[in-house]
């Protein structure tokens, strides 16, 4: 009986796992420098744009000189990266999403449905200073990340019982839209008596029927984002699972404190405490609990869109989101043992989709959907910034006369039939519109069919601000 | 509708009326439309238009109303005295007068050119301190739109010299996106490259050179006429580096400014340079006392082309001056080592 398989039986098969894969880490890390960076966003929110630009102008960063304000970039300080990607058991799809945005026409990635990590590693050579001592050059290793963001929406999860999220859901569903759109299921559920023994080709119907009403809370006219479980929505390999068969009981009336063995209300709850503990726990603890530093992308425009119950939603839902990170300064031991996130930058994607004097709005208006999350980073002492980005940007700036005035605006494809437009989109507000304010007439922010982005001889227009995005994260790494 | 003033409606344009969207920053017209509609947005940022001048209100008042009968006093005084001498020699023999006159025609024309080029550093220096405020006052605004100004001050200063191509190339390629800070971070960090690099050197070159120099100078007194002395040929040189034209008065002023900035540097850069002083101290006191001095005047004459390159430099200088002092004190101390050696 070999030493490892004699610890697994005293401490849990896990356990071990999870002490080799630290200490794998931890013998990597000590050598060379190891970033986790979190790339944090609701779905369609473009992380995964976000991530194959990233990687995209960090390959080519050692001759393009596509990214001015990335000191280490600019300086010619970077001798070459490699993508590691391989080497892992899900390789995030770079040269798919790479070669589909250079075609004529370019089209975006596909919208993700799995999970998939990026490893690049940067060699780059360190500035004149003591460091030098320990050789030339060096290599960072950076990690990223990409998955669906529905299931970003099952970490709160972990922190509530079957009652608590009961709770929560039923005060969500007593507002509108989701009162009106779910009132024929929550009729259902209040004739079943609960505490009857469980019936699981009704519950199959009724987890069913809640699937749907999901997926028709998250498409327009509603485009909520706040939607749980999240794998209800996108199933990835847990596709016709009996997991999955799980929806909160939304009653006028709990149907008592104990629940009959064997009963529906027991099932229901056996179902939701597997869910946590099979599902969303191993995704949390190997994907999410070990991070050093996050960008979170938050897509403002489809909110100024679609009106205030979208803002709304949208901002419970970051602002539950956020909590499940963990946030503080952490020293270099903690960096090795347990790393915090100490960095975190807020970015509002496809700031091309508005014109550039509105980039500054954008920000602002940003801040107003993380300001509790903010708040709370603010409190553990971490640096937090916003910042308006676009990983690629598929407008051009252009005027024209309007009335006799000069008026900038923008000119692009329409995403869906490619038909070429000019708009000034509208204004991005720097507070909360008033309720009649929310109209079609305001925003007219359009979605728009990506420029083609070359596979090299990648220039600064190609984006906008990632480099600055990437100082912020890690330009105190190549230091 | 109360909302109609508050915000601007989107507008569908056709594409073909468009002028085609060139990131071009230096089309002024379209420029000033978008200042009159961000006025109103950035209103609370735009405030503190502080003038750039410093020395101004000290030389107020009674000082100024000296030195101007001073001044009237002397030249009135000087002029009689000159009349006269050319009353004297014509009274004397008119070829002697034409002699004289000749000499003063000479001293006036010549000295007239000094006074004007002298101005001309003067002038510029006053406008690269003024473009440098209002970097400064951009790099705080996040707004976007108010930079043509300064880019339109940059090329007026740099109009007709070498740095004119470098500039011109760096303010082709901005980007449409850029905001006003982001403007000038990069027009610091690209357009000035060159020039910071020139201007480092130069620091270097000079503080290593004071600083060997006093190292092995014999006689104690002399070696403060030439550290002042090499410290003023720098200053003449880093300004020219920089395009403000090297005259006297501007000499003079930008040696008022740096011996002011010197003498009022901020608690952490003292301790910062005491750090590596004490630091290179000890390193060259092994090698003998006199090197400690040398070291010391070495870092004396890096600190003023510092502060001399930070005020001549239109941009804000961001980066620290650490490397620099510590190359400074390594060149020294390896010189040093190497003429002990050589010995």
């Amino acid at each position: 009986m070999g030493i490892g398989r004699r610890m697994k039986s005293w401490l849990g098969e896990e356990r071990v796992d999870e002490l080799r894969d630290r200490l794998a880490d931890l013998a990597e890390q000590s050598v060379d420098r190891h970033l986790r960076l979190a790339v944090t966003g609701l779905s369609q929110s473009g992380k995964t744009v976000f991530i194959t630009a990233l990687v995209h102008h960090l390959l080519h960063a050692h001759r393009s000189g596509s990214l001015p304000f990335f000191e280490v970039a600019a300086g010619g300080r970077i001798l070459g990266s490699r993508d590691l990607g391989a080497e892992s058991e899900r390789p995030f799809p770079l040269q798919q999403a790479i070669a589909g945005l250079d075609r004529e026409p370019p089209h975006w990635p596909a919208s993700t449905r799995g999970l998939s990590e990026v490893r690049l590693a940067i060699r780059y050579r360190r500035p004149p200073g003591l460091r030098r001592m320990l050789g030339e050059s060096a290599t960072l290793y950076l990690d990223i990340v990409d998955y669906p963001g529905e299931w970003l929406l099952d970490l709160p999860l972990l922190e509530s019982s079957f009652e608590q999220w009961c709770e929560q859901q039923k005060r969500l569903f007593e507002r509108e839209p989701r009162r009106s759109v779910a009132a024929a299921w929550l009729e259902r559920l209040s004739r079943i008596d609960w505490q009857a023994p469980a019936d699981a080709a009704q519950l199959k119907v009724l987890s069913e029927e809640f699937a749907d009403l999901l997926q028709r809370l998250r498409s327009d006219p509603h485009a909520l984002s706040l939607l749980q479980p999240g794998r209800c929505l996108l199933p990835g390999e847990l596709e016709g699972s009996e997991l999955l068969q799980l929806f909160p009981l939304i009653l006028p009336q709990w149907p008592g404190d104990e629940a009959v063995p064997g009963s529906f209300l027991a099932e229901l709850k056996q179902r939701y405490e597997r869910y946590r503990e099979q599902v969303v726990r191993p995704f949390y603890r190997h994907h999410f609990s070990r991070f050093d530093r996050q960008v979170v992308l938050v897509d403002c425009l489809k909110t100024l869109n679609r009106g205030e119950t979208c803002f709304d939603d949208m901002k419970l839902a970051l602002t539950g989101i956020l909590q499940s990170f963990n946030y503080g300064r952490s020293g270099f031991l903690r960096r090795l043992f347990s790393p915090r996130i100490d960095r975190v930058l807020f970015a509002s994607t496809k700031a091309d989709h508005v014109t550039a004097n509105q980039h500054h709005n954008l920000d602002r208006f940003l801040e107003l959907i993380i300001e509790d999350a903010q708040r709370d980073m603010g409190f553990e002492g971490i640096d937090s910034r916003c910042m308006a980005i676009a990983s690629l940007r598929s407008t051009q700036a252009a005027e024209a006369q309007v009335d006799g005035q000069t008026l900038s605006c923008l000119r692009g494809w329409r995403k869906e039939n490619g038909e070429e437009v000019a708009l000034f989109p509208g204004e991005v507000p720097i507070e909360l519109p008033r309720r009649e304010d929310w109209t079609q007439e305001r925003f007219r922010f359009i979605d728009f069919a990506p420029r083609r982005l070359p596979h090299n001889a990648l220039l600064p227009s190609h984006h906008i601000r990632l480099d600055q995005l990437l100082e912020y994260m890690t330009g105190d790494l190549f230091r | 509708m109360s909302g109609q003033d508050q915000f601007r409606k989107p507008v569908w344009l056709d594409p073909k009326q468009l002028e085609s969207g060139s990131p071009a920053v230096h089309e002024t017209a379209s420029a000033r439309e978008f200042e009159l509609q961000q006025v109103r947005e950035v209103r609370g940022e735009e405030e503190d238009n502080t003038p750039p001048v410093r020395g101004r209100r000290r030389c107020g008042g009674w000082w100024r109303l000296f030195g101007l009968s001073l001044g009237t006093l002397l030249v009135a005084g000087v002029g009689m005295e000159l009349y006269r001498l050319l009353q004297w020699s014509l009274s004397i023999h008119p070829a002697m007068a034409g002699a004289v006159g000749a000499l003063l025609a000479i001293v006036l024309i010549s000295g007239g050119v000094q006074i004007r080029r002298s101005l001309r550093g003067l002038r510029q220096l006053r406008q690269v301190e003024r473009i440098r405020a209002q970097a400064e006052t951009l790099l705080e605004h996040r707004g976007q739109g108010q930079a043509n100004g300064l880019l339109n001050a940059l090329q007026r200063h740099y109009r007709d010299t070498a740095e004119q191509q470098a500039l011109n190339d760096t303010v082709r390629v901005l980007d449409s996106a850029y905001s006003d800070s982001e403007i000038v971070r990069y027009l610091s960090d690209h357009a000035f490259g060159e020039q910071d690099r020139r201007a480092r050197r130069c620091v270097q070159r000079y503080a290593v050179e004071s600083g060997v120099l006093v190292a092995l100078s014999p006689w104690a007194s002399f070696d403060m006429l030439l550290v002042g002395w090499r410290n003023l040929r720098m200053l003449r040189e880093i300004a020219g580096i920089y395009g403000v034209a090297p005259g006297a008065a501007a000499q003079w002023l930008l040696l008022k400014r740096v011996l002011h900035n010197l003498a009022f540097a901020g608690l952490s850069e003292m301790a910062t340079d005491v750090g590596t002083a004490a630091l290179g101290g000890s390193l060259a006191a092994s090698l003998s006392a006199r090197a400690g001095q040398g070291l010391g005047a070495g870092l004396f004459t890096a600190r003023t082309g510092m502060q001399a390159l930070r005020l001549c430099r239109p941009l804000p200088l961001e980066q620290g001056e650490q490397s620099l002092i510590n190359s400074v004190t390594k060149g020294i101390v390896e010189r040093l080592g190497r003429s002990k050696t050589a010995e």
